[in-house]
């Protein structure tokens, strides 16, 4: 059997050990483009900041992959063939294959702003390899930057540029710092803390134009309310976008709407190609879901590999869960925590003398969000409380069993238990919801 | 990428095995080679009117340990294990290990070093040396290393020696933090400690046992006790003065802090083999390790700590001296250090994982 992986990243890598483990003897090969060895694309951010060197980014000592005897192929997929199961890469060479993985992940979305065509030096993206060597190349001539993008790559790409002592403004298009996760409470805290690191965070501003010296280096930012922000680096973090757009070209394209659409079985539109990671598009009930995790993707993977192996596999989509650090505040965010989600509900608190706070977002008596920052949590114990539908009651009460902070560390709850009294005394009973509305 | 600026440039030169890095490892090691092979040091400690180079030499060591420790003590500020741990080892080394041994032989007390024990500090069970010493010293040296440090091993892992107590370690997690990142990761360096450390017990343990006999049967057998006397020195020299004094800490900026407590050190290998045993464990947060490799990088003792942590293993290592610095460099918050006696809830999350978690892994088998 010859398996072929398109991507080197999470979702291929565990993809191959996992075929690896269960068929010694078949012929696995993993295609990228982008790097010979696969490396985390999540510390991308530590290279930059000289606390790691390239090579510790790699997970797998290099001599793992000859032990598993899969071969590795620096080069990109061009064409794809499924009637005569055939690849062409760019240097011209053909790769039959038996089986085939698309795990081909993400690229940086790229917005039309006028003038930005124009600016063909210091504009930078922060998602691949080629991106951190061009970000360390314009580090020296630049005195300023602007990061465009309140999310999570944005506050990374931010923090690195403040390590090399950049003056950086950091413009978000909403009222606040990632609405999509955070209600304004923890949005002010954190955008406080940004601050704090020097950063000239500038809420509610869209880049309205993009203007550039005469040798087309980036020179300044314009926005909606005609602010002008000189800049040498412009950084575009506004989010990513499945890596697809080169399969829409190919002999045999498969089915492509955000993403690569697959079934819960991980199988797209063609015969014996699969896809799996931040690639892969699944459509449940009308609804699309595009997973952009490390953690999905490295699961996808694994499950993808089974499926091509010939087990039944049924991924369902798991209880949202992630974490992040802005500079560092960390945050574990699990469950449904859109604080504009209808129907929802929440208990917040501030923990007094910190950067921290606790939020449990709750429908209908049951609990089904959590948003912690600034201490450590367990999320594996937020999924079974919000699995088993308990009340907010029951989860404050063993709140404590979930913490995760270091020894002699654990964060006092006792302010979290008092103003749990306080806000169940001054709070209104639930409104009767309309019968047969589902809950998660 | 280095910062820019020439301050920036140095820091990252003396911690990434730079020019500046080999400069200083060659002063360090001609330093310990100075001290132990000449008497300069004999005659700068009387010009400031110390008694030894011994204890210039303890003012030195100590000194790094303090200030050492007020900089970590800032850098890790917002963790509290950290700051409590760093304490205790300044305290150990400023107390236990420098001013009590000097005010004792001040009040014409043997000079001993509480914190110290056999195996490490091996006269301490050289019969000649430690049956010189009044009774509870002598208890104090047997009861110490055959009980509270195995006792205390089980319950709290080596780190309680090795993070909490020992110089060798407090050095290394003071003055040396800047470069714990230097430690081979590489599975190459793993099977050489294998070997090394478990070498170093095996010849240690021997020679005591030598010793105990040569001792017990003096007069009778000249030959053996003219044998065990060359071991002795031997061993003085190549595991004490080399490997522990010249090696262990003179090439800090070439192969991290802990070469020695890694590779060489026979009380580590003892301590590491209880762990196995004991409570200690580092538990791993499940499907939270985003692979970044940060815990691996900053693990003074060579240790793939991601290997695990990707995998959801919750694991004890032997050669894990517990100083939690891969717990506080974690971006995700996914380790956490624990003395687990029954199924602690944290663990009990571990089997008990959710649904749908238990989901796609048993669609999976
Ligand atoms: C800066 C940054 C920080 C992040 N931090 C986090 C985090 O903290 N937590 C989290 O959960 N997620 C994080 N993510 C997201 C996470 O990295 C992704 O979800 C994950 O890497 C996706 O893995 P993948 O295997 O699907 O794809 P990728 O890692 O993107 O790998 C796909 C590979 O396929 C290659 N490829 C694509 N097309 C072709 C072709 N035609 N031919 C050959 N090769 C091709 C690409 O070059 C790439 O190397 C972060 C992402 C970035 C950029
Ligand atoms: S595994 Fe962690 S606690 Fe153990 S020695 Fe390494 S960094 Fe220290
Ligand atoms: S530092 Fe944390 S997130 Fe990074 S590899 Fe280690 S355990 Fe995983």
């Amino acid at each position: 059997m010859r398996y072929a992986i398109i991507g080197n990243g999470v979702a291929g890598t565990t993809a191959a050990f996992t075929l690896r483990a269960r068929e010694p003897g078949a012929e696995i090969t993993l295609i990228s483009a982008e790097s010979d060895y696969f490396f985390s694309r999540t510390a991308l951010m530590y290279a930059y900041m000289d606390r790691m060197s390239r090579r510790d980014l790699e997970p797998y000592e290099r001599k793992v992959y000859a032990k598993q005897n899969l071969r590795l192929l620096c080069d990109r997929v061009t064409d794809l063939d499924a009637s005569r199961l055939l690849l062409t890469l760019e240097s011209g060479r053909a790769l039959e294959y038996d089986r085939l993985l698309l795990a081909t992940g993400s690229v940086g979305d790229r917005p039309n702003w006028p003038g930005l065509d124009e600016a063909h030096e210091g504009v930078v993206h922060f998602v691949t390899l080629d991106d951190l060597d061009r970000c360390e190349r314009l580090t020296p001539s630049t005195r300023q930057a602007v990061v465009v993008g309140g999310g999570l790559i944005g506050v990374e790409l931010v923090e690195c540029l403040v390590y090399h002592r950049k003056q950086v403004t950091f413009l978000v298009r909403s009222p606040g710092y990632w609405p999509g996760a955070l209600a304004g409470e923890e949005s002010a805290m954190v955008s406080e803390h940004i601050r704090r690191h020097g950063v000239d965070l500038r809420a509610d501003e869209g880049v309205a134009r993009v203007l550039a010296d005469e040798g087309g280096r980036v020179r300044a930012v314009q926005t909606q309310s005609g602010a002008e922000f000189p800049c040498q680096l412009l950084g575009i973090a506004i989010g990513v976008v499945p890596a697809v757009d080169w399969l829409r070209q190919v002999k045999t394209p498969p089915r492509i709407e955000r993403g690569i659409v697959v079934s819960s079985s991980f199988e797209t539109s063609l015969e014996n190609v699969w896809a799996a990671g931040d690639c892969a598009e699944f459509l449940h009930d009308g609804r699309s879901t595009v997973e952009q995790l490390w953690y999905s993707a490295r699961r996808q993977g694994e499950l993808a590999a089974r499926a091509m192996l010939g087990d039944p596999v049924r991924y369902e989509l798991p209880i949202f869960y992630n974490s992040a650090k802005f500079f560092e505040i960390e945050y574990t965010s699990t469950g449904i925590v859109d604080p504009s989600i209808e129907g929802t509900r929440s208990f917040f608190c501030r923990l007094p003398g910190k950067q921290a706070s606790v939020r449990i977002v709750e429908r209908a008596g049951a609990v089904v969000g959590f948003n912690m920052l600034g201490s450590r949590w367990n999320h594996t114990f937020f999924e079974r409380w919000i699995t088993e539908r308990r009340d907010l009651d029951y989860v404050v009460e063993h709140l404590r069993e979930a913490q995760f902070d270091v020894e002699f560390g654990r964060v006092d709850l006792a302010p979290v238990h008092a103003t749990y009294r306080d806000w169940k005394a001054a709070l209104h009973p639930w409104p009767a919801l309309p019968r047969g509305s589902g809950f998660v | 990428m280095v910062r820019q600026g020439k301050a920036a440039w140095l820091a990252h030169d003396l911690t990434h095995r730079g020019v500046t890095a080999w400069l200083l490892s060659a002063l360090l090691v001609a330093f310990y080679l100075v001290l132990y092979y000449t008497a300069l040091f004999d005659r700068a400690a009387r010009a400031i009117g110390l008694d030894s180079k011994w204890t210039f030499y303890g003012i030195l060591y100590s000194l790094a340990i303090v200030l050492g420790g007020i900089y970590v003590l800032r850098k890790y500020r917002h963790n509290r294990y950290q700051v409590v741990r760093t304490a205790v080892v300044m305290f150990v080394q400023v107390i236990l290990a420098f001013s009590i041994p000097e005010i004792l032989q001040f009040v014409h007390q043997p000079e001993y070093y509480f914190s110290y024990f056999w195996p490490l500090k091996f006269d301490y069970w050289t019969p000649e040396t430690i049956f010189r010493f009044p009774l509870g010293y002598i208890l104090y040296s047997f009861l110490g290393s055959l009980l509270l440090v195995p006792l205390l091993g089980i319950f709290f892992g080596k780190r309680w020696y090795c993070s909490w107590v020992c110089g060798c370690g407090g050095l290394a997690n003071t003055a040396g933090d800047p470069l714990r990142h230097l430690t081979s990761k590489s599975s190459a360096s793993w099977k050489f400690e294998r070997i090394s450390i478990y070498t170093v017990l095996a010849v240690c343990l021997t020679l005591t046992a030598l010793l105990f006999v040569s001792w017990g049967i003096r007069t009778r057998d000249p030959a053996l006790e003219q044998f065990v006397d060359g071991f002795q020195s031997v061993y003085a020299f190549l595991v004490v003065a080399m490997l522990s004094g010249v090696v262990g800490a003179g090439l800090y900026p070439l192969g991290g802090t802990r070469i020695w407590c890694r590779n060489f050190c026979p009380m580590a290998a003892l301590l590491g083999l209880v762990q196995k045993f004991g409570r200690f464990r580092i538990t791993v947060k499940e499907n939270m390790c985003i692979s970044c490799g940060l815990c691996s990088k900053y693990c003074e003792m060579g240790i793939d700590v991601r290997s695990y942590a990707q995998a959801n293993l919750s694991f004890t290592r032997a050669s894990c001296v517990g100083c939690g610095l891969c717990a506080e460099v974690c971006p995700r918050g996914v380790l956490r250090l624990e003395n687990i006696r029954l199924r602690h809830p944290q663990q009990l999350a571990l089997i008990h994982i959710s649904p749908a978690t238990t989901r796609s892994r048993t669609a999976a088998i």
